[in-house]
């Protein structure tokens, strides 16, 4: 097949999917998406005569913006252009999982510092504020007290991006000290790993050590039932393990998802898992292809 | 090998190099970015976006 990997810089993921995708003789078209213009019925890059396209768009923006770009030109894409609206801010993944049933922590939104200081105060300390659209837990705060809470949130009202002023306040979730991550394509688990630390970030991004994990029946579900309620795909969720048997809560979904850590971690061949479900999806696809 | 754009050291690439991908300098620190792959050429590479991630 032809595939079109749409990105602006080639990180470790990307060189283990091109690696398999030309091992097993695919055409790989890679498409820096940098140098390219995408008109409203067609574009200069070469995205017309693909199977299907991979959004590897490192820049959110850019991956919310050209999925949709292809799906009006009638390429299939992965993920799908709804699936990344959705993962890609965290108040619509996090009303979408709720919308769904699928347990996730306590979660206020809220417009000005006065009203996010009223969510804090509700949720108590600690609780926790993150933007709405980042990753690789930047710009996440533990919130202890309420001198912390005003200062952080004036900060964020006064220097930061516009998005920054739509608090996105979040219940403390109280974790054994490890997260877990399960790489999932269409809602069935690939694999599956912990990420562990002292830190009360536990990302692999920010040093969080990483071992494989076996998904339980418990998991697969919660981890199915995520997918559907973001629009399925190749999604990386992230789950936490709520004290007394409280079960699993999905704290977020990834829609360019990383795998390179998971791959260290894991027995499975993760890059060849990805690929053997991108086989699988463009010949589900039917294109009709107009750019 | 090629010669870091910032500081003009040698710069050890790897043999699956790709444009498109980040080395890092080992001499001065810089993020290089590969621009072509035969014959190697590097630029430093873009800072870091608010909205990069997965």
């Amino acid at each position: 097949m032809r595939v079109g990997i749409l990105y602006s810089r080639i990180r470790q993921d990307e060189k283990l999917l091109l690696g398999e995708l030309r091992e097993r003789g695919h055409d790989v078209e890679k498409i820096d998406v940098r140098k390219h213009g995408f008109g409203l019925d067609g574009t200069d890059a070469s995205l017309a005569d693909c199977d299907l396209v991979v959004d590897r768009c490192l820049a959110t923006s850019r991956s919310v913006h050209l999925s949709e770009v292809c799906e009006t030109y009638g390429v299939p894409v992965v993920n799908s252009a709804d699936t990344a609206a959705v993962c890609a801010n965290k108040a619509k993944t996090s009303l979408a999982l709720a919308d769904s049933g699928v347990p996730t922590p306590e979660t206020t939104v809220a417009f000005t510092p006065e009203s996010a200081l009223e969510a804090i105060e509700a949720f108590g300390y600690p609780c926790v504020l993150k933007p709405v659209v980042g990753s690789w837990g930047r710009l996440m705060a533990k919130v202890e007290s309420e001198s912390a809470a005003e200062a952080i949130l004036e900060h964020k009202d006064t220097l930061g991006h516009y998005e920054h002023s739509v608090f996105y306040v979040q219940e403390h979730v109280e974790k054994p000290g490890r997260d877990v991550r399960v790489l999932a394509a269409d809602g069935e688990p690939i694999a599956a790993m912990t990420r562990s630390g002292d830190h009360w970030l536990t990302n692999a991004a920010k040093g969080g050590d990483v071992d494989p994990l076996a998904v339980d029946d418990e998991l697969a579900e919660i981890v199915a039932d995520a997918s559907d309620a973001v629009g399925g795909g190749l999604l990386g969720v992230d789950l936490m393990e709520r004290g007394g048997g409280g079960g699993y809560t999905v704290h977020e979904v990834n829609h360019t998802v990383e795998f390179k850590a998971l791959n260290e971690a894991v027995d499975v061949d993760v890059p060849a898992a990805v690929v053997d479900w991108l086989e699988t999806s463009a010949a589900e696809s039917t294109p009709e292809v107009t750019a | 090998m090629t010669d870091c754009t910032e500081c003009g050291a040698d710069v050890v690439l790897p043999d699956d190099l790709e444009v498109g991908e980040i080395v890092d300098c080992d001499t001065c620190g810089t993020e290089l970015e590969v621009l072509e792959t035969a014959p190697p050429s590097l630029d430093r590479a873009p800072e870091l976006a608010e909205d990069w991630g997965e």
